[in-house]
């Protein structure tokens, strides 16, 4: 059955329809929900409601304008953005934090160390950039559609996308810097690195 | 191309020559091939991505459950809604046809139904002509008797 048959059947109160929509879409719809609120419980309430909206707003859904998953990342946007704003960023930011924290536990390699503070990184990035990120990378969307979920032009997106990407990597080269210090002061013997002396000497005064 | 317009177009639309807007791949990826700014680049946004798929989402067991065994409420479609889908059904084309023209012959059934019951104050002038039969016998008689009286 094809999006729109299975939506014509919701809207008719096909049960049948609707858990064969949710066993489509939940994985899709949770990564996102989890990736822009970053705790499990909110992600499973967000998830919920979603698809409550689903059913009780399925004749809203016009097949011509948009795509299924399309139009459920955008009640998902919708509702995630309530959400945060209703509750505030903090919550968010530690809810990151303690899902880092549990990582930095399950590995200790460089590269697991990296991966922490991106994870720590991506949680700092304001709602918008988060959200391009996420449709964009994450969930596959083109920039035009993830601008249609996100409801701001294409040029916007891009712009949101490509300054994430940029303080992602500024963030990932200062950690660079920060690991190298260690190594190179065990090398040289002396109390500085190549690297800060080198910042130091570029520096005024 | 400039070094500039290469980055915005790899943070934009990320390190897969494949997303890049088609009219500027091919000049990108001769940029790409002689510009050594523009392929570290590059490479530190290949790493970030391959960093970036390594943060995984975990599992959630009972949200599936959770979801499908919500309490549902019951699906009522507007009168208009209702009507609209039964004038203009999305599967069947043929009755994308004739329901339609069903529709157009009411007019013209509630016309005839009306014009039966309802006079409109067009009354017959001489009640003895209760029969159209009578009256065209009349009629018919009519120019006879004028001519031989």
């Amino acid at each position: 059955m094809t999006d729109e048959e299975l939506m014509m059947a919701v809207c008719r109160g096909d049960q049948r329809a609707y858990q064969t929509i949710v066993k489509q879409h939940l994985t899709s719809i949770s990564h996102y929900a989890f990736r822009i609120l970053g705790n499990q419980k909110d992600t499973e309430d967000i998830t919920q409601e979603v698809f409550l909206k689903l059913w009780t707003n399925a004749p809203q859904w016009k097949p011509e304008k948009a795509k299924l998953t399309t139009w459920l990342h955008r009640i998902t946007h919708n509702l995630c953005i309530d959400y945060l704003r209703k509750h505030g960023r903090m919550q968010t930011r530690e809810s990151f934090e303690e899902e880092t924290a549990s990582f930095e536990l399950n590995g200790a390699d460089a590269s697991n160390y990296k991966i922490k503070i991106l994870n720590q990184a991506l949680g700092q990035l304001p709602e918008n950039q988060r959200s391009a990120i996420t449709l964009c990378h994450y969930q596959g969307f083109s920039n035009k559609e993830a601008a249609a979920i996100m409801n701001i032009s294409v040029k916007a997106l891009e712009s949101a996308v490509a300054r994430a990407k940029r303080s992602l990597r500024n963030r990932l080269l200062e950690e660079d810097v920060k690991t190298e210090q260690p190594v190179e002061n065990d090398k040289l013997g002396n109390g500085k690195s190549d690297s800060v002396e080198s910042k130091q000497r570029r520096e005024p005064g | 191309m400039t070094i500039e317009e290469f980055t915005k177009i790899v943070e934009s639309y990320g390190s897969e020559a494949a997303r890049w807007p088609a009219e500027q791949r091919e000049q990108c990826r001769t940029f790409m091939a002689s510009n050594t700014a523009a392929s570290t680049l590059l490479n530190q946004q290949r790493e970030l991505e391959s960093l970036l798929n390594q943060i995984t989402v975990p599992e959630f067991p009972t949200l599936e459950s959770r979801v499908l065994n919500q309490q549902l409420p019951k699906q009522e479609a507007s009168v208009l809604d209702r009507a609209l889908a039964w004038l203009l059904p999305k599967n069947s084309f043929s009755q994308q046809l004739w329901r339609p023209a069903m529709l157009a012959c009411l007019p013209l059934v509630f016309g005839i139904v009306i014009g039966n019951f309802f006079s409109f104050g067009i009354a017959l002038e001489n009640d003895s002509f209760a029969y159209w039969d009578d009256e065209l016998t009349m009629l018919s008689l009519n120019e006879y008797t004028e001519n031989s009286f």
